[in-house]
C-alpha cells in the first residue's frame, strides 16, 4: 500500500517538478532581462503541445529502434532514480539496500542512453554531441560517486533511508560542505543543463537532438527535465536531510527541498558561463575530482 | 523459502531477454549495436542476480557493464575505421573454430546444469549480503583486493598521463612529427619549419 502511494507521489513529482523547472527557467530569464518567449507559466505547455503536433523528422538510414527508444530510456532512468528517494521513513517505492549504487548505475546508463540518442540519428552533429557526452560523462560519474561515498560513510549504509536517518543531528550540507556544491555541478553535467550543456549545445545546432523533432523531441525534453527532478530528489536526500524537518509532514519537506535544489540549478544554469568541452574536461579532472577526494577524506576523518 | 510465481515469471522474462540479446550480438551488423545488445544481455543477467539476493553484485554488473560497453563501442569504432560504426559489417569471423568452440562450451555448460547436484541452501534469515560481501573483501581478502585496486588505479593514471593533450614540453599536437615513409626517413607530410618560418603569404606559391 505504501509502495503504491509512493509510486503515485513519484510520478506526480516527475510531472510537477518537470513543469516547475521549465517555468522557473523562464521566470529567471525574465527576471534577469534575458530573452524568452511568452508567458512563463504557459510557454512550456504551449511548446509541448506544439512539439506534439509537429512531424517527427527522419534522417537517412537511422537506427530507428534505438533512435526512438533512447528518449524513453532516458526518461525511464530518471523515473527509476526518483523511485529511490524516500518521502518518509516508510513512504518509498524501492528502499534498496544498495540504493546509492543503483543511482551510480543510472548515471552510467544515462551515458549509454545519451550516446545512443546522438549516434542512432546517423547525422554528424548529433554524433559529435553523443561523443562529447561520453568524453565528459565519465568525469561526472566519478565526481558524483566520490561525493556520494562521502555521504554513505556517516550513515554506514548504502540505503537512502539510512542516509537520511544519519542526518538527524546535522545535515550533510553542513557536515560535508564540499559535497552539495560538487554534486550540483555534476547534476548540471548529467542533465547537460545550462553551462554544461555540451551534448545538445547550440554550437552543434542542438547536438544529439539536432535531427529530432515532433513527439520524440518532446519525450527527450521531458526526459531531460525529469532527470533534473530525479537528481534534485537525490541531492535533497543525500545532503539536505530528505524528509527531516519540523512542523510540516515529511513528504512536503522533501518536495520543498527538491524545489529549492531545482531553483538553484535553474539559476546556476542561467548565470554560469558556458565552457568549451576541452576546458570542461580539464576542470573536471584537475579541479573537481581532487576536490571530491578532499570531500571524501573530510568525510572519512569525520566518521572516525 | 517460497518462490513466488511473480519472481519466477520475472526470471523467465529476464533469462529470455539475456539469451535473445546475446544472440543478437552476433547477428547484428554494427559494432555499436553489438556492444549495446551485449549490454542488454548483461543487464538482464544483473537483474537475475538481484533476484538471487546478490543486491550489490547485481548492481555492480549494471554500472560496470554500462561504462565498459560504452568504452568498448567507442574503441572498436576508432580502431576499425568504420565511420561511427554505422557501416554494415559482419560481426563474426573464423566460422568453423567459433562453431566448434561454441558447441563445446554449450555442451559442457549444459551438462553441468543438467547433471550437477546443486546444493539446496536457502538464505539464513538474518543474512545481510552487502555487509557480508564487504567483510569478505575487506577482511581476509583485503591484500588481494587492495593490490588489484592499486594496480588498476596506477594503470588508469598512467593511461591518462600518456594520452593527455598537455605534456611537459607543450601541447601534444604541436611540434610532433609523423613517422617517415621508410624507417628512419624524412617525416611524412608537410614539414613544420617551412610553415613556421615562411610568414603569412608563404603558402600562396
Amino acid at each position: 500500500m505504501m509502495a503504491w502511494a509512493a509510486m503515485v507521489l513519484t510520478f506526480l513529482a516527475l510531472a510537477v517538478g518537470g513543469y516547475a523547472v521549465a517555468v522557473a527557467d523562464r521566470l529567471i530569464a525574465g527576471a534577469c532581462g534575458w530573452p524568452h518567449q511568452g508567458n512563463a507559466w504557459l510557454a512550456p505547455l504551449a511548446r509541448g503541445a506544439w512539439l506534439y503536433r509537429q512531424d517527427a523528422n527522419v534522417t537517412e538510414a537511422p537506427d530507428r529502434p534505438a533512435w526512438r527508444l533512447a528518449p524513453a530510456l532516458y526518461l525511464a532512468l530518471a523515473a527509476l532514480g526518483l523511485a529511490l528517494v524516500p518521502w518518509s521513513p516508510t513512504l518509498v517505492v524501492a528502499d534498496l539496500a544498495t540504493g546509492v549504487v543503483l543511482w551510480g548505475s543510472l548515471e552510467a546508463l544515462a551515458t549509454v542512453a545519451i550516446f545512443l540518442h546522438g549516434w542512432s540519428a546517423n547525422a554528424p552533429l548529433a554524433l559529435i554531441g553523443g561523443y562529447r557526452y561520453v568524453a565528459l560523462g565519465l568525469s561526472y560519474i566519478l565526481v558524483s560517486m566520490f561525493v556520494l561515498i562521502g555521504v554513505v560513510l556517516p550513515a554506514e549504509s548504502l540505503k537512502f533511508s539510512q542516509v537520511v536517518a544519519a542526518q538527524e543531528e546535522l545535515w550533510n550540507v553542513v557536515r560535508q560542505p564540499l559535497g552539495l556544491p560538487l554534486f550540483l555541478i555534476v547534476g548540471l553535467g548529467l542533465t547537460f543543463w545550462g553551462p554544461l550543456n555540451l551534448a545538445d549545445s547550440t554550437d552543434l545546432a542542438g547536438g544529439t537532438a539536432s535531427e529530432v523533432s515532433g513527439p520524440p523531441r518532446l519525450v527527450w525534453e521531458i526526459a531531460r527535465v525529469a532527470m533534473l527532478v530525479a537528481f534534485s530528489g537525490i541531492a535533497a536526500t543525500a545532503f539536505l536531510g530528505g524528509w527531516l524537518g519540523p512542523w510540516l509532514p515529511g513528504p512536503l519537506w522533501l518536495a520543498l527541498k527538491m524545489l529549492a535544489v531545482l531553483l538553484a540549478l535553474a539559476w546556476l544554469g542561467r548565470v554560469l558561463p558556458r565552457l568549451a568541452p576541452e576546458r570542461c574536461v580539464t576542470l573536471m579532472w584537475v579541479v573537481l575530482l581532487p576536490l571530491s577526494f578532499v570531500d571524501l577524506i573530510w568525510a572519512g576523518l569525520e566518521a572516525l | 523459502m517460497q518462490t513466488s510465481l511473480f519472481a519466477d515469471a520475472i526470471f523467465w522474462v529476464l533469462a529470455a531477454l539475456a539469451v535473445f540479446s546475446g544472440w543478437r550480438v552476433f547477428r547484428t551488423d554494427s559494432m555499436v549495436r553489438a556492444s549495446f545488445f551485449l549490454l542488454a544481455s548483461f543487464i538482464a543477467v544483473g537483474a537475475i542476480m538481484l533476484l538471487l539476493a546478490a543486491v550489490y553484485l547485481g548492481l555492480a554488473m549494471l554500472f560496470m557493464m554500462a561504462v565498459e560497453m560504452m568504452v568498448m563501442a567507442l574503441f572498436m569504432v576508432m580502431f576499425m575505421m568504420n565511420p561511427a560504426g554505422l557501416n554494415p559489417m559482419v560481426m563474426v569471423h573464423q566460422h568453423r573454430l567459433s562453431i566448434v568452440a561454441g558447441g563445446l562450451a554449450f555442451a559442457v555448460l549444459g551438462a553441468l546444469a543438467l547433471f550437477v547436484e546443486f546444493p539446496d541452501r536457502p538464505l539464513p534469515a538474518g543474512l545481510d549480503p552487502v555487509a557480508s560481501l564487504g567483510r569478505e573483501m575487506l577482511g581476509d581478502s583485503m591484500l588481494v583486493f587492495e593490490s588489484a585496486g592499486i594496480v588498476l588505479l596506477a594503470t588508469m593514471i598512467g593511461v591518462v598521463v600518456m594520452s593527455s593533450h598537455r605534456g611537459r614540453f607543450g601541447a601534444a599536437d604541436q611540434g610532433s612529427l609523423p613517422p617517415g615513409l621508410e624507417p628512419g626517413g624524412v617525416p611524412a607530410g608537410p614539414q613544420p619549419d617551412a610553415e613556421g618560418s615562411g610568414g603569412h603569404h608563404h603558402h600562396c606559391h
